[in-house]
């Protein structure tokens, strides 16, 4: 009996980390650009949404699930860059607090755009098969796909580790984030960083999405409800914190999976909300 | 021109009978323009009419206080359930319901720009926090079946006037025009009226530099909490309207992209602190969204385009514009010749 229990909550445990993963994903594709662009991207859940419909129709041609996976990254990447050089440099000529709200505007007004396009040519929403099995360990049953969730965004993080930490162009990012007029000193651009963080967290997002369809269904109508999930870990991960983000995810995921085990599907949406409300509320001078 | 003309005619100035003109005007609407079993029309003039309240309300908060309400949806919601669900559980009217929704959007408006006030939150940290308050307050709409009926919802037709309606013959649709027309009316004079108070004053050196305003005895938080609770109290008043129109009270109605995302259009559209640029804008956002309606599928992904264009290039609103272009014109006129007599 008691070890009954506790295996299920091994199980829900492991089900909470899994879909923190996602979520911190989702989260950082927000805080890399608004903490070095300033700019709140309302469409991220859109990108998200896209890759996963582009990696069902390339899976029906290539037949091959990784490829299929690799090419929609690289699509929705080069979206992102598009984005970067047409509607982003608008709202970059502006400053301040008049950038954060023509950022959210034309964001806005992007992921409406998308959207639009996206159930013109795909309506409904899919959902990926990993096709690996479930194991058991130690009398917890772990579903396959939550193996591979967990083993990709682990990958996905140690690279970006890396990338931050140890590259160049990693570091001149992260310089550009702690002192912008600093950075432009040092010979780095901001404009060109903003350009590679806004490509980068628009692949960041096709990877989350694709992982959130191994046990959703993803489409058109999930599009905006994934931005808003990003935005709540991005807020309760303090928005400029990559580390921040991360620990959000997955405090955020073990909350709204024991809560739904526990109380109910919809109190466990409302108990997110209200961690972003509390988050805003305790540490404001964070997200300014 | 009209400037010129109206001061001449009417021996006042165009500032003073703006109004009670545009009103006028709007009250002639139903006998010309309503047809009996063109019901399409009529709703959607009324539609323009309540999305023009909601964005004079937001225009107040926002436009003058620099606090961005990202769940007017919820609010609206809000106001329309607590009047539904009080009217049934206490066996009153909606009528007299109505208030009670009213008072808690008002006092929920109060209490999050008393608390942003309290921890000194910028305009983009209260747009969140009330993003997120939109969206778990739909949550619970859906959720709470117990109460709110969930997806399926509540029917919704207490705001008529039978009476009148079988005496006289009168379309419900009318009837429900002119009672929205009048919150329209009295939110609209009253924003005149406020704008030239000393709360308009002190809502603009708020915006300008909160700090100097508090240095010169302004009480900031004070004026903020007053704007919010305007704003929202009004924002509850139109619910149970919306909700009326629509014929009941479900979450789908009160939904961030269906709400919130149109307001905002119609009042950057529009123009922000102008007194009729909330009306301006929802007639035009309104009758661009239906004139988008042929192009089918196509719709959305146009309207989203027209955001970004109007965003990047319009941001200072149709009603500015104008005013600037008939400034231009015909003012700088007015004044040289004003200036030689004197």
């Amino acid at each position: 009996m008691v070890s009954a229990s506790v295996t299920q909550l091994v199980e829900f445990a492991i089900d909470g980390i899994t879909q923190g993963l996602v979520l911190a994903l989702l989260g950082l594709g927000i805080t890399i650009v608004f903490g070095l662009g300033g700019v709140l991207n309302l469409s991220i859940g859109v990108f998200s949404a896209i890759a996963v419909v582009i990696a069902i129709e390339l899976l029906g041609i290539t037949s091959s699930l990784p490829l299929s996976v690799v090419l929609a990254v690289v699509a929705v990447t080069g979206l992102g860059l598009v984005v970067d050089k047409s509607l982003l440099s608008f709202v970059y000529r502006s400053e301040g607090e008049e950038r954060v709200l023509l950022g959210i505007f034309v964001t806005l007004g992007l992921a409406t755009l998308l959207d639009g396009l996206l159930v013109i040519a795909r309506p409904s929403s899919y959902s990926l098969s990993v096709g690996v099995p479930s194991t058991t360990v130690l009398g917890a049953q772990i579903r396959g796909s939550s193996i591979a969730i967990i083993a990709i965004s682990l990958a996905v993080f140690a690279g970006l580790y890396y990338f931050f930490r140890r590259t160049y162009l990693g570091r001149a990012m992260r310089t550009v984030l702690q002192d912008e007029t600093g950075a432009v000193l040092c010979g780095i651009s901001p404009r060109k960083m903003r350009t590679l963080v806004f490509v980068l967290s628009a692949s960041i997002a096709a990877v989350a999405g694709i992982l959130y369809s191994f046990t959703q269904q993803v489409g058109a109508a999930e599009g905006f409800e994934l931005t808003i999930l990003a935005l709540i870990v991005s807020i309760v991960g303090g928005v400029t914190s990559i580390v921040g983000a991360v620990a959000a995810g997955l405090v955020l995921g073990l909350i709204a999976t024991f809560t739904s085990a526990y109380v109910g599907a919809y109190v466990a949406e409302i108990a997110l909300f209200a961690a972003a409300i509390v988050a805003l509320l305790l540490q404001p001078e964070q997200v300014a | 021109m009209i400037h010129a003309l109206l001061t001449r005619v009417g021996g006042t100035d165009w500032e003073t009978i703006r109004l009670p003109l545009v009103l006028g005007l709007l009250a002639l609407v139903p006998p010309v323009v309503f047809r009996e079993g063109a019901t399409y029309v009529s709703r959607l003039i009324i539609l323009a009419a309540i999305f023009a309240t909601l964005a004079m309300a937001l225009n107040i908060v926002f436009g003058h206080t620099d606090q961005l309400f990202l769940f007017v949806g919820a609010l609206t919601g809000i106001g329309a359930y607590t009047t539904a669900i009080s009217a049934e559980a206490l066996g009153v009217s909606p009528w007299v319901t109505l208030f009670i929704g009213a008072l808690l959007t008002g006092a929920i408006g109060s209490l999050v720009c008393y608390v942003a006030a309290r921890l000194q939150f910028t305009v983009i940290l209260i747009a969140i926090l009330t993003l997120a308050l939109q969206f778990a307050v739909i949550e619970f709409f859906v959720g709470a079946r117990d109460i709110t009926g969930g997806s399926t919802g509540l029917i919704f037709s207490g705001l008529g006037f039978e009476s009148l309606q079988e005496g006289f013959g009168i379309h419900e649709h009318v009837i429900l025009y002119y009672l929205v027309l009048a919150l329209l009316g009295a939110t609209f004079a009253f924003y005149e009226w406020l704008r030239n108070s000393t709360y308009g004053l002190a809502f603009d050196a708020i915006r300008q530099d909160e700090v100097a305003a508090e240095s010169i005895g302004v009480d900031v938080v004070r004026y903020k909490v007053l704007a919010g609770f305007t704003s929202a109290f009004i924002i509850g008043l139109v619910g149970p309207l919306y909700a009326q129109l629509e014929g009941f009270v479900i979450p789908g109605l009160f939904e961030f992209q269906v709400i919130d995302v149109l307001v905002l259009i119609i009042l950057i559209v529009g123009g922000m602190r102008t007194l009729l640029g909330p009306l301006v804008g929802a007639g035009l956002v309104i009758w661009i969204d239906e004139g988008l309606a042929s192009t089918g599928e196509w719709r959305t992904v146009i309207f989203g385009a027209l955001l970004i264009f109007l965003f990047l290039y319009f941001r200072q609103g149709v009603v500015p514009f104008a005013d600037r272009i008939l400034n231009d014109r015909f003012r700088t006129r007015e004044r040289i010749a004003t200036w030689r007599e004197s």
